[in-house]
């Protein structure tokens, strides 16, 4: 038996139906393909006239096509026929109808869109906000750091017409325990001889005890307790004279000592800063 | 010549040695081995000491085992052997051919890489998925096939003789119809690869691979259907006529009658027939003078045509005649004269001369053909298939110088006689009809 050869000899290159090969980079044998929709053009190119052009162009048996994977096959024009997917599964049932138009739905379209973005949009300038502030905030000072900023005083420490002093934020902080003749003389005094009128009640929380910054108001000396003409501080720097209010009477500085912030949490303790 | 002596001291004199001996190491050639499977599976594998190995999975499945539910189901058989979902492996070649009667698989590899291409062959040829979406997308590739046809006058002419010359079985073309182009679905694919995919009509082949590997892979893997399917019918011969019109210029016209089916003796004689009247070109730019045909059409028509005798051969039937080109003017006269050119055949005008020159040429285009990893494949695949053996070119030659004079004539008188089927396609207000010549 011989099997009846379906291959074509070197003059006939015919019956091969869709196997193709590319001749070259500059010729292609194949036609180029365009897929427009349902239409498919292609390019003929015609060109049998003469007499040697028809010489083996009649099939001699009976065709077998070929396609081919990965082997010489057609040529592809990517630009023509690559295909747009369908993404119909994912839009909006009101729009997917090509043929009804879609200005009845765009009110509602646009609404929920519209009000989707603006709550996005709200929530997310909130979010930021607060990351920014705890970004910000994260360089304020820190716990420990303000931790030291408070001193607490055990009270019972200090006899009555005692004054002592304590390191507090780098500054010397003059606690008083005043007697009752200090404090009697102290809230008498007039304002008006004062250079910064100030009473006596507005400086102290409890009158027994007085509480201030040990800097000197003109120039920053530390004053001498229980010392100078009015029964309170010298500053020996340039002699200026405080009274047992830490008020200023005499001398350079133009204004009363500073008082902190302090409370007492019990009798027997201050709290300062 | 002293002073060349000195300036070129080292003269090498290589002409005045011996030739040296080439000593042969060893590749002797070998013989095709073919092994028949008690499953039904043809094994045939030819040590060609190729580096590149090629195997190929014969099948008789065919466009005539469609049927009217599934025609068309071969196309798309054919395009989707694409969708293998492993072909991640890219070192190598592989295609799918099919004919009316067979359906053939090859790969191309390197030698080293046959297990892992195997793979794919197995797959492909027993458990296709045939995923219902895939298979709707190959609906614009069978598109755009059938527009790339439909652009061959040839392919157009060859399939409409077939459709007007069968009843069932050969009439169904290779490409799917117009009307079943969205109707073949992925259970189709199934059903016909479960009908027809079985291993009494597989042939596994390979070249420059080893015999027992694909032994072992047949008996391992090709196994999944046994049987022998669905039978085929048998194809009926009709006789009628197509007319296929159109604006080109130039008319493609076949005119065939039933000659015998392939492996008779008779189809050999058919076969001869076809080159002692002239089946193709043989010199280049040549004026086809050893061609009968061609001689006896240009006395017809000073115009280009071009002439040459058709010939095929199913399992069961067989369609010999002659298929023309001509000029839309000179159509009639070219059919005419070259049918006139076979009966002057059958009437016996034939000299021993041309019958040993058409016999040569036979043998010439047979042993050509084998000539390729391609062809050779092929004809050992199809004669695994048929007869589950393979004859070797000598014994063929053999066969072809035992064909006489009067086998010729009687078959050049079968076709004379017999009931004619006629196509053509072009501009064919001059071409006549079937019963006009």
């Amino acid at each position: 038996m011989m099997s009846i050869a379906a291959r074509s000899g070197v003059f006939s290159p015919y019956m091969q139906a869709t196997a193709f090969a590319v001749a070259g980079p500059l010729k292609a044998l194949v036609p180029g393909v365009v897929v427009k929709g349902e239409n498919i053009l292609l390019n003929p190119k015609k060109k049998f006239l003469c007499r040697e052009s028809l010489n083996g162009q009649s099939p001699k048996t009976g065709p077998a096509v070929t396609v081919s994977i990965n082997g010489s096959a057609g040529v592809r024009f990517a630009h023509t026929d690559i295909t747009v997917p369908d993404f119909s599964d994912y839009r909006r049932p009101e729009v997917l109808d090509p043929n009804k138009s879609s200005q009845d739905s765009s009110e509602s379209r646009r609404t929920f869109s519209y009000l989707v973005t603006g709550a996005t949009a709200v929530v997310s300038v909130y979010a930021a906000k607060t990351v920014v502030t705890q970004f910000v905030s994260s360089m304020s000072a820190s716990a420990d750091v303000l931790a030291m900023s408070k001193i607490e005083i055990k009270l019972s420490d200090i006899p009555e017409g005692k004054n002592m002093t304590f390191k507090w934020r780098g500054k010397p902080l003059f606690v008083r325990h005043r007697t009752e003749k200090e404090i009697a003389t102290e809230a008498a005094v007039s304002l008006t001889e004062l250079r910064d009128p100030q009473h006596d009640k507005d400086r102290v929380i409890s009158p027994s005890w007085v509480i201030v910054l040990g800097v000197c108001t003109h120039l920053g000396c530390v004053p001498i307790a229980n010392a100078g003409e009015y029964g309170g501080y010298y500053c020996p720097c340039h002699g200026s004279h405080y009274d047992a209010s830490g008020r200023i009477r005499k001398g350079p500085a133009p204004l009363n000592l500073e008082v902190p912030y302090y409370e007492f949490p019990d009798d027997n303790t201050v709290i300062v800063g | 010549s002293c002073v060349l002596c000195f300036s070129f001291p080292q003269t090498r004199f290589y002409a005045a040695q011996a030739a040296r001996k080439v000593e042969v190491t060893g590749f002797h050639p070998q013989d095709v081995q073919v092994t028949r499977l008690p499953s039904g599976l043809v094994i045939a594998s030819l040590e060609n000491y190729s580096p590149a190995s090629k195997i190929g999975v014969f099948i008789k499945a065919g466009c005539r085992y469609e049927t009217p539910e599934n025609q068309g189901v071969t196309h798309l058989l054919r395009l989707a052997s694409g969708l293998v979902s492993n072909l991640h492996i890219c070192v190598f070649l592989c295609s799918v051919t099919s004919s009316r009667e067979n359906m053939t698989y090859t790969v191309d590899c390197l030698r080293d890489d046959v297990d892992t291409v195997m793979e794919y062959l197995i797959n492909v040829t027993t458990a296709p998925e045939f995923r219902p979406w895939e298979v709707s997308d190959l609906t614009p590739k069978v598109k755009v096939d059938k527009a790339q046809a439909a652009q061959s006058a040839q392919i157009g002419v060859v399939e409409g003789l077939h459709e007007a010359a069968y009843k069932n079985a050969l009439c169904n073309s290779l490409y799917c119809p117009d009307h079943m182009i969205n109707n073949i679905h992925s259970e189709h694919l199934h059903q016909f690869v479960q009908n027809n995919f079985t291993s009494a009509r597989m042939a596994l082949v390979g070249l420059g691979v080893d015999h027992t590997v694909l032994k072992q892979v047949g008996e391992q893997f090709l196994n999944i259907r046994s049987g022998a399917g669905t039978t085929g019918a048998k194809a009926q011969y009709r006789g009628g006529e197509i007319r296929l019109p159109s604006t080109s210029s130039l008319v493609h016209s076949a005119v065939v009658s039933q000659s015998a089916a392939a492996g008779t003796s008779e189809a050999l004689a058919f076969s001869v027939l076809q080159h002692l009247l002239g089946a193709g070109p043989h010199v280049k730019r040549g004026a086809g003078v050893a061609s009968k045909l061609v001689q006896g059409v240009s006395k017809a028509t000073a115009d280009p045509f071009d002439v040459t005798a058709f010939n095929t051969s199913y399992s069961d039937s067989g369609l010999f005649g002659v298929y023309t080109i001509s000029q839309a003017a000179a159509a009639g006269d070219v059919i005419k004269a070259a049918l006139a050119q076979v009966k002057a055949v059958a009437d016996g005008g034939v000299t021993a001369a041309d019958l040993t020159r058409a016999k040569a040429q036979l043998k010439c285009h047979y042993l050509m053909s084998l000539e390729t990893s391609e062809g050779l494949l092929e004809a050992m695949g199809s004669q695994a298939l048929t007869d589950a053996s393979y004859q070797s070119p000598e014994e063929i030659s053999k066969k072809i110088d035992n064909i006489s004079l009067t086998d010729v004539a009687n078959a050049a008188k079968t076709f004379v006689s017999g009931k004619k089927t006629m196509a053509s396609s072009g501009n064919l207000v001059k071409t006549p009809f079937v019963d006009e010549i």
